[in-house]
C-alpha cells in the first residue's frame, strides 16, 4: 500500500508538475507571511518586518530546489528540461539536424531491416512443438560434410539400433496423379513411414495417422489429405473420411487430414501416402534417394545423437557393400533449413553494422564541431554552476533525441524496405524455413537498443570533450582557442580516417561481390537457357513399354506444334539441384559388375531431341534419334568431361560400357556432347553419361521445348497437344530454363546489390565527414588565408596547403581501409567466384574510386577558401 | 513529527511549536523544515491537505499517517536509545 502511495505522489510530482510547483511556492509564501506577522507583532513596522522576514528566509529558489530534491524527482525534471532544450537546439540548426537524423535513419533503418530477416530466419524457432528436438539424419562421404540422401536399408537399421530418437521417419516426395473433375491432375505428395506425425509432434487434425499395417507392401492404399488440399478439393468437409481418392493406378481410401500448415521443409504437401517398406527387404523400396527426419528423446543432446548415428554407420560400413565409404550425421532441422541463407545474412548484418558505425563516427565529428561552436554557451552554463556531469548528461540527451528521431524514421523505412526485399528476394534471403518475414516486437526492441547504443557511441566523446571547458579561458578569449582547436582537429582527423577506412572496406567487399556476380553471369553454361520452356510429366507406374511409348507420342505431337523448334525430355533439369550419381564399368571388366571396380559418373536420363532443345553441341558422333528403341542395340552419349577423364586417348566412340542401375546392359558410346553446368554455376561440370529414356524408361521426366518466340506464349498450345495424344497425362510446373538460371543467380545478385548499395551509402556518409572537417578547417583559417594572400602568397600555394590537409587524411583512411579489407578477406571467401579474395583489381578500384570522389569533396572548400578576397577575409574578424 | 502527532499543523506553526516546546533552544529554519516535510510526505509518513488557516489564508496542513505513527514510535525508541547512550558517554561518571 505504502509504495503505491509513494509512487502516486512521485508520479504526481512529475505529471502535475505545475500544480506541485505552485503549491510549493504558496507554502513558502505562507511561511514568509507567518514570519512577517511575527515581527509585526513584536513591534516592527510592516516594511521593516518584511525586510527582516526576507532576510531570515534567505534565498527562496535554493530552498525550492532542495524540496524538489527531497521529492526525488529532480533527475526526471532535469531530463525533461534537457529534452526540451535539445529539441529547441535541434530546431535552431535545421541543416545539421536533417543531416544527422537522415544518416541515423539510414543506419538504423538498414540494421532493423536486416535484423528483421535474421530474426525471422535464424532466430525464430520452427513452428512445431518441441522444435528444438527436430533433426535431420543424412549420409555423407567420409571425407565430406556435404549431405547425401538416405538409403532405406540404413534407415531400417537406424530405426532398430539408435536409442537417441523418440521417432524416425523416412520420406520421399514424388508427385501423385489424381483424377479430378477435369482429368488427371498432379498433386504434391509426401511418401512417408508412419512416424512422420510423431516426429513433427502434431497428430492429424481429423481421422488417424498411418499405422505399421499401412506400410506393408500391397496394403498401402490409404491416404491422408493435406489441410490446404482438403479445403481446396473437399471444401473442408469432415465427412471425407472413408471416401476414395481416385488415381490412374487405383483408388486410395482417405483415412485422415493433416494438421493445418503441416509444412515439411518449405512446402505443405497436398497428400501423404504410406511408404511401403519391408523391414526384411528394405532395398526393395528404393536406393539412396530418401530424406530422414527424427525427434530426439528429451534430454538427448544433438552431439550425443550424432555420435551414436556415426557409430552405427561405422558398424554398417562393415556389414553392407552399399555403405562403403559413407558415414551418417545428425543435424538440427532448423539449422539444416537455413544453412544456405546463413552466410549471406551474416555478411549483410556485418555490412549494415559498419554503415551504422560510419554514421556514428560521422555524427561524432559533426557534434564535436558544434561543441566547439557552443563553447561559449557551455562556459556560461559552467560559470552559472552547472556540473560537468550535468553538461555531459545534457549533451547525451541531445544525442538520444537525435537518435530516436533517426530510429523513428528508420523503423518506418525498415517496414517498407522489408516488404520490398521480401517481394524481390524470392526466398533467396530467407532460406527454407518458410517463416513469414515481418517487423515484430523483437525487431523494435532491437532498434531501440541499437539507437540508444548509437547515441552513446556518437554522443559521449563529443560530450566529454565539450564539457571540459574552462569558463574563464573561454569567456575571455571569446572564440579563438588555438590549442583547443588543435586538439579538436586531431580527434576529428582520427574520426575521419576511421570512417574513410570503414567505407573503403565496404567498397572492397562490394567490388568483390560485383566481380563475382559478373563472373557468374559469364559462366559458359554449355546450353542456351533463353527460349526454352519446361514442364513436368509424371508417367505413373505403367509398364516400361507404356512409359516409353507415351513419351514418344508426346514428342511426335509436340514437335509438330507450330512455333516449336525442338523438343526432348530429361529426368532432372539442370540448375535445379537434382542429380543422379551412379557408377559404370568399361566393357573389359563389366562381366562381374563388381561394385568395388565401378567408376563414378553422373547420369542423366533423356530422350531424343533433348540436346537440340537445350542447344547442347554434339562434339563427336551423334545424339539419340528415333531409331534408338527398346528393341535396338543399347546406346549412350557421354559428355566431354567423361570422354577426357576415362578415354584420354580420344578413342571414345564405339566403346561399350555398363552403367549401374535398373535394367542395366552393355551400351555403346555413340556420341560426345559439350559439358553442361548441371548442378550449379560454381562447380565444374562432372563426367556424365546420358541414358536414353526409350531404352530405360523412368517414372518422372520433364519436357523441354525450344520455341521460335516467347516460350510461355506456346505453353497452352503444347499442353493441348499433349492431352490430344495422352488425355490422362498430368502436366505440372510450367517454367522456363531462364528462370531456373535466374533463381540460381538470385542470391548472389541480391547480396551484391545490397552490399553495393550499403557501400555507396557508406561512401556518401564518409564524404560528408571529410567535407565537414575540411570546411571547418577552412572556416577557421579564413582569417589566416586572408593575411597570407595579403602578404603575397599565391592562391595555388594556399589551395594546395588546405587541400593537402584533407588529402593526407583521405589517403591515410584509404590505406587503412585497404589493409583492414585485406585482413578481413577470409570473411568473403565463401562469396567470391572467379577471383581470389586478394584480387588486386578490386582493391585498386575501390581505393581509386574513393580517392577520386574524396578529392572532389576536399577541393570544393579548399578552392573556395583560396579564392577569398583578403580584404573581406580580414574584415570578417 | 511529534509536533503534528496531536493535530494537523501547517509549516509555520510547526516551526513555532518546535521553538516553543524546546523553550527557544531549537530554532528550525525553513531551510531545513520544508525539505524535511516534503521528504516525509514522499515517504508516506505524513500527508498534507490544504485548509484555511486561523488568519484566513490557505495553508498546507500536515498530519501523521498510520505508517507515520508506527515510524514515530520506532524512531523515538531509537532516538532514546541513542541519546541515552550519548549521555552515558558524555556525562562525567
Amino acid at each position: 500500500m505504502r509504495w503505491i502511495n509513494k509512487f502516486r505522489l512521485r508520479v504526481r510530482s512529475v505529471v502535475r508538475r505545475n500544480r506541485v510547483e505552485r503549491e510549493l511556492d504558496e507554502e513558502l509564501q505562507f511561511h514568509l507571511h507567518g514570519l512577517i506577522d511575527h515581527y509585526v507583532a513584536s513591534g516592527l513596522s510592516p516594511t521593516e518586518a518584511r525586510q527582516h522576514a526576507l532576510r531570515e528566509m534567505g534565498p527562496i529558489e535554493p530552498r525550492k530546489e532542495e524540496c524538489r530534491d527531497a521529492r526525488g524527482t529532480a533527475v526526471i525534471d532535469s531530463a525533461r528540461q534537457d529534452v526540451g532544450y535539445a529539441l529547441r537546439t535541434l530546431r535552431k540548426s535545421p541543416g545539421f539536424s536533417a543531416v544527422a537524423i537522415l544518416s541515423l535513419a539510414i543506419g538504423i533503418g538498414a540494421n532493423t531491416t536486416i535484423f528483421t530477416f535474421v530474426n525471422a530466419v535464424l532466430l525464430t524457432p520452427l513452428r512445431y512443438p518441441g522444435s528444438d528436438r527436430l533433426v535431420v539424419i543424412y549420409e555423407h562421404k567420409l571425407n565430406s560434410a556435404e549431405p547425401l540422401a538416405v538409403h532405406p536399408v540404413n534407415f531400417v537399421e537406424w530405426r532398430v539400433r539408435a536409442r537417441s530418437f523418440e521417432a524416425l521417419a523416412l520420406l520421399q516426395s514424388p508427385p501423385l496423379n489424381v483424377m479430378g473433375r477435369d482429368g488427371a491432375e498432379q498433386v504434391s505428395r509426401v511418401l512417408t513411414t508412419p512416424e512422420v506425425f510423431q516426429v513433427f509432434g502434431i497428430p492429424p487434425s481429423l481421422g488417424r495417422s498411418f499405422s505399421n499395417d499401412d506400410t506393408r507392401p500391397g496394403n498401402n492404399n490409404v491416404v491422408i489429405l493435406g489441410y490446404g488440399f482438403w479445403q481446396r478439393w473437399f471444401a473442408g468437409d469432415p465427412s471425407v473420411l472413408g471416401r476414395q481418392l481416385v488415381t490412374p493406378d487405383g483408388s486410395l481410401t482417405i483415412v485422415g487430414v493433416a494438421p493445418r500448415a503441416f509444412h515439411i521443409g518449405l512446402t505443405e504437401p497436398d497428400v501423404l501416402t504410406p511408404m511401403a517398406i519391408d523391414p526384411a527387404n528394405p532395398a526393395a523400396t528404393g536406393s539412396r534417394a530418401f530424406e530422414c527426419y527424427g525427434r530426439l528423446r528429451a534430454g538427448v543432446s544433438l552431439a550425443a545423437a550424432d555420435a551414436e548415428v556415426e557409430g552405427i554407420a561405422t558398424a554398417l560400413r562393415q556389414q553392407y557393400q552399399i555403405d562403403d565409404g559413407l558415414g551418417a550425421s545428425v543435424s538440427d532441422l532448423h539449422e539444416s533449413l537455413v544453412r544456405d541463407a546463413r552466410p549471406g545474412l551474416r555478411l549483410l548484418m556485418a555490412v549494415v553494422a559498419i554503415v551504422l558505425a560510419i554514421a556514428c563516427v560521422n555524427l561524432a565529428g559533426l557534434l564535436m564541431a558544434r561543441g566547439v561552436a557552443r563553447r561559449g554557451e557551455f562556459a556560461v552554463r559552467v560559470a552559472l554552476g552547472a556540473g560537468r556531469g550535468r553538461l555531459i548528461r545534457q549533451l547525451v540527451i541531445e544525442s538520444l533525441t537525435l537518435s530516436f528521431f533517426g530510429a523513428a524514421i528508420g523503423v518506418v523505412a525498415a517496414y517498407w524496405s522489408t516488404q520490398a526485399l521480401v517481394a524481390r528476394s524470392a526466398g533467396s534471403l530467407t532460406g527454407a524455413t518458410g517463416e513469414p518475414i515481418h517487423l515484430d516486437v523483437r525487431c523494435l526492441l532491437f532498434t531501440l537498443v541499437v539507437s540508444a547504443a548509437t547515441a552513446v557511441a556518437f554522443g559521449l566523446l563529443p560530450a566529454s570533450q565539450a564539457s571540459r571547458v574552462d569558463p574563464q579561458a573561454v569567456l575571455r578569449e571569446q572564440t579563438r582557442g588555438a590549442t583547443a582547436h588543435r586538439r579538436h582537429y586531431r580527434v576529428r582527423g582520427i574520426l575521419v580516417v576511421a570512417e574513410v577506412a570503414l567505407a573503403v572496406v565496404l567498397l572492397v567487399g562490394a567490388g568483390m561481390l560485383l566481380r563475382s556476380l559478373t563472373n557468374l553471369t559469364r559462366v559458359k553454361l554449355g546450353f542456351q537457357p533463353s527460349g526454352t520452356l519446361t514442364m513436368g510429366l509424371f508417367l505413373g507406374t505403367e509398364s516400361p513399354e507404356m512409359r516409353s511409348a507415351v513419351v514418344e507420342q508426346i514428342l511426335d505431337r509436340v514437335e509438330r506444334t507450330p512455333g516449336v523448334k525442338a523438343a526432348g525430355t530429361i529426368q532432372f533439369l539442370p540448375l535445379r539441384g537434382l542429380t543422379c550419381g551412379t557408377g559404370f564399368w568399361p566393357e573389359a571388366y563389366a562381366a562381374g559388375a563388381d561394385p568395388s571396380r565401378a567408376l563414378p559418373t553422373e547420369c542423366a536420363l533423356i530422350s531424343r531431341g533433348y540436346f537440340a532443345a537445350m542447344m547442347i553441341p554434339i562434339l563427336q558422333g551423334r545424339g539419340f534419334d528415333r531409331g534408338d528403341r527398346m528393341s535396338t542395340p543399347r546406346v549412350v552419349v557421354v559428355n566431354h568431361a567423361f570422354a577426357k577423364r576415362y578415354f584420354p586417348d580420344g578413342r571414345v566412340l564405339g566403346q561399350r560400357i555398363l552403367v549401374q542401375g535398373s535394367n542395366q546392359a552393355l551400351a555403346e558410346i555413340v556420341g560426345v556432347v559439350g559439358d553442361v553446368h548441371h548442378t550449379g554455376l560454381t562447380s565444374d561440370p562432372a563426367p556424365t553419361v546420358f541414358l536414353l529414356h526409350a531404352q530405360t524408361p523412368g517414372y518422372i521426366t520433364n519436357l523441354v521445348v525450344r520455341t521460335t518466340t516467347n516460350p510461355l506464349g506456346h505453353a497452352s498450345a503444347i499442353i493441348r497437344a499433349i492431352h490430344e495424344v495422352a488425355p490422362t497425362q498430368a502436366v505440372s510446373g510450367v517454367g522456363l530454363v531462364e528462370r531456373d538460371l535466374e533463381r540460381v543467380l538470385a542470391r548472389p545478385r541480391l547480396q551484391a546489390i545490397l552490399v553495393t548499395a550499403f557501400a555507396v551509402i557508406a561512401l556518401a556518409l564518409s564524404l560528408i565527414g571529410v567535407y565537414g572537417l575540411i570546411a571547418y578547417v577552412v572556416a577557421l583559417r579564413t582569417h589566416e588565408v586572408g593575411i597570407r594572400l595579403a602578404l603575397g602568397a599565391t592562391r595555388e600555394t594556399v589551395f594546395f596547403d588546405l587541400f593537402g590537409t584533407g588529402a593526407r587524411l583521405v589517403f591515410a583512411g584509404v590505406g587503412a581501409g585497404v589493409v583492414i579489407a585485406a585482413l578481413l578477406r577470409r570473411v568473403v571467401s565463401t562469396f567470391v567466384f572467379g577471383i581470389t579474395t586478394g584480387d588486386p583489381i578490386t582493391y585498386l578500384a575501390a581505393a581509386l574510386a574513393f580517392s577520386v570522389v574524396a578529392i572532389m569533396a576536399i577541393s570544393l572548400p579548399a578552392r573556395r577558401a583560396s579564392r577569398v578576397e583578403p580584404i573581406i577575409a580580414l574584415r570578417t574578424e | 513529527m511529534r509536533t503534528i502527532a496531536l493535530e494537523p499543523l501547517h509549516g509555520w506553526a510547526i516551526a513555532q511549536r518546535i521553538r516553543a516546546i524546546s523553550k527557544d533552544q531549537l530554532r528550525v529554519g525553513q531551510s531545513a523544515l520544508y525539505p524535511a516535510l516534503h521528504k516525509l510526505e514522499q515517504q508516506g509518513w505524513i500527508e498534507a491537505e490544504w485548509r484555511v488557516s486561523e488568519k484566513n489564508r490557505r495553508a498546507k496542513y500536515y498530519k501523521l499517517t498510520a505508517a507515520g505513527r508506527k515510524a514515530l514510535k520506532v524512531e523515538t525508541a531509537e532516538w532514546e536509545r541513542l541519546s541515552s547512550a550519548i549521555s552515558l558517554v558524555v556525562k562525567p561518571a
